[in-house]
């Protein structure tokens, strides 16, 4: 119950510097009586009610939740996984899409319990597969960064 | 009768080779999306869209496998509910309340061919509801203006917060924050960038599917890592593979009353599938006599929400097509895979584009006819599936993820904005906020908001044209229905449950 005041504390917060954005929003010129600003603020408004509301009365808790709690493990488990997401996107264009899929399977096959032979072939065999079925078969463009001087 | 010409005209769109193919290859990879346990219906369509369009595929053949693989997840969540007990996305949940039970009673069989049926019998029954109930809605839906339109999209907020259950709140809070997000961007009516907070990626606004697939597909690589599954295994279906007679004329009832639940209650914005499985199968069971074996293995209860959900899922596609108000979270994405094509849907969506409309319309017969006939025969095979072990699967699922969001603008910006969206998403989870509900407020956001300014534009300022015709009066009053209804409801219980602990 405490993260979920947390969050919602923290949701509060959120609300109110994009309040306080949207209260600069100004048409230069304007032909209709509403505004750029009146909606969002709206939202914002009926946001915050119901947001207290869940502060003052939180509800109960999913059962699912109740399934898995979150421990520290678990926790490291997660934020390693965000990382690797991370990494993927940033390495994305700079490595290339080959090599940054091959480097991010491999290492989601091993977060998610794969071995480390089972998640080397894993990784190499979707990188390429993928490269070709979407870039080459599906007209998607994808880069080729540090493979592009191969000439494939 | 013009009805069953313009049908006639869309299974002559239905029927062409590609049209049947894609139909086909949408049930095969909806069914095995379904079975997976973790990715449902709304992971299934929003995957596709990229591949639909990098495939460069009429807006109509992929509205078509869109369609395909909606009905496919249908049909396939059951799969996993009844062997594994494990529900393949939320409106499988019922289905393994007696499913399970009856699969370890060494039924497996019968139970996977009787909810397939029951899945077939419940998808007719709304298609033929949607042939009969979406044109006249169409038609009737024309004299909306802008200040009827808004209090429709009002009822679909309404209805999806009154309709869940225990989170009203949790519910209305999602969707305002789905709301909100449509806001981000340049506003189109003045030009004022707002909330981009000087990044030139979010100019634009959120993309439809940088949205949907951090929601659904970052926050739901996140929930697998969590979850200890991975290596359970399924029950080997044994015995009898096909129900007989006697077992069909049990649930007959059942799955027509439960067709019928389903369809009425996918056609209400918001409630979906989930509610209707839910609806059914506590109504079954109310109606059945004393020595019911609900819970413990009754075939009404495996098929009552089976066909629930399959006659939902249909249904929602009424609100879709008629009004442009997605009916559940995955119309919600097929909605905003239609704007990707430059289509409004609406009420003029029926004169505008006929072969589109009709064209999907007969494709959801044939859909379900092709379901059921490889549905029965390959269930062996799709229990095989249930063995790729997460491993192998969710490196697979983020890297499609990541080619799909960058495909549409090929920026790693929308990659990042995708991560956080999808670690919000998550959080948002754990704290019981239904994600489809903020999907539902995205994809109504910017047409609520236009219709608002538009009916104000009108009248110059003045609310009083937003309940100035009986339109709108009726649309308040549902609204009005929606939030005392539920709050009743509640009130009620807490009164019959009081004496019992004082």
């Amino acid at each position: 119950m405490i993260y979920q005041r947390l969050f919602l504390t923290a949701l509060l917060i959120v609300y109110a510097v994009l309040a306080y954005a949207a209260t600069t929003y100004e048409a230069p010129f304007s032909y209709e009586p509403v505004g750029p600003r009146a909606f969002p603020l709206l939202l914002l408004a009926l946001l915050a009610v119901s947001t207290v509301y869940l502060l003052i009365r939180p509800g109960q808790m999913a059962e699912e939740n109740a399934e898995t709690p979150l421990t520290g493990h678990v926790l490291g488990r997660l934020v390693l996984c965000v990382l690797a997401l991370s990494l993927f996107a940033f390495f994305f264009e700079k490595l290339g899409f080959v090599v940054a899929a091959f480097l991010f399977a491999i290492a989601m096959c091993r977060l998610y319990n794969g071995r480390w032979v089972t998640s080397v072939i894993t990784g190499a065999v979707m990188s390429v597969a993928f490269y070709v079925l979407f870039d080459r078969l599906l007209d998607v463009p994808l880069p080729l960064g540090v493979l592009s001087g191969l000439g494939v | 009768m013009e009805t069953l010409g313009y049908l006639g005209q869309g299974f002559g769109v239905a029927t062409t080779p590609l049209n049947l193919l894609t139909a086909l290859c949408g049930t095969l990879i909806g069914t095995v999306v379904g079975l997976l346990p973790g990715l449902g219906p709304i992971n299934g369509v929003a995957l596709l869209i990229p591949i639909a369009f990098a495939l460069g595929l009429p807006p109509e053949t992929s509205l078509i496998l869109l369609a395909a693989v909606y009905l496919g997840c249908e049909y396939g969540g059951r799969i996993s509910s009844i062997l594994l007990n494990i529900p393949g996305e939320a409106s499988a949940v019922m289905t393994a309340m007696d499913g399970h039970p009856l699969a370890r009673q060494g039924k497996g069989g019968i139970a996977l061919s009787i909810s397939a049926a029951g899945s077939f019998m419940g998808g007719l029954i709304a298609t033929i509801g949607v042939t009969i109930f979406a044109p006249l809605l169409a038609k009737w839906a024309v004299a909306f203006g802008p200040a009827e339109y808004f209090v429709m999209m009002v009822f679909a907020i309404t209805c999806l917060a009154g309709m869940a259950g225990n989170k009203p709140m949790k519910t209305a809070v999602a969707s305002l924050i789905g709301l909100l997000l449509a806001c981000v961007g340049i506003d189109s009516n003045s030009g004022v960038y707002r909330f981009t907070f000087g990044s030139l990626g979010l100019a634009d606004g959120i993309q439809f599917v940088v949205l949907v697939l951090g929601l659904f597909s970052i926050s739901e690589i996140l929930v697998l890592l969590e979850r200890t599954y991975y290596g359970q295994s399924a029950l080997k279906t044994s015995g009898r593979m096909l129900f007989n007679v006697k077992e069909a004329m049990f649930v007959k009832w059942t799955v027509l009353r439960s067709g019928v639940v389903g369809f009425f209650m996918g056609i209400l914005p918001g409630a979906g599938a989930t509610m209707a499985s839910a609806v059914a199968y506590m109504s079954e069971k109310r109606m059945a006599s004393k020595d019911n074996r609900f819970g413990d293995g009754d075939l009404r209860g495996l098929a009552a929400p089976e066909t629930a959900n399959s006659a939902a899922a249909c249904g929602s596609m009424v609100p879709m097509l008629t009004l442009g108000v997605p009916g559940s979270g995955t119309t919600a994405v097929m909605l905003g895979a239609l704007t990707l094509y430059n289509i409004t849907p609406g009420p003029l969506l029926f004169q505008t584009d006929p072969q589109l409309v009709w064209g999907l319309i007969a494709s959801l017969f044939i859909a379900n006819v092709m379901l059921v006939v490889m549905n029965i025969p390959l269930i062996r095979v799709f229990t095989k599936i249930l063995a790729v072990p997460y491993w192998a699967l969710v490196p697979g699922i983020a890297i499609v993820t990541a080619i799909g969001v960058y495909g549409v603008h090929a920026t790693t910006f929308d990659l990042f904005l995708m991560i956080v969206i999808g670690v919000v998403g998550y959080i948002l989870r754990k704290f019981d906020f239904p994600l489809s509900a903020v999907l539902l407020g995205f994809i109504l956001g910017g047409i609520m908001e236009q219709n608002l300014r538009r009916a104000l534009s009108i009248s110059n300022g003045d609310l009083s044209i937003l309940w100035s015709s009986p339109i709108t009066w009726g649309g308040w009053a549902l609204v009005v229905l929606m939030i005392v209804l539920p709050m009743y409801r509640g009130w009620r219980q807490r009164q019959v449950a009081r004496p019992a602990n004082p």
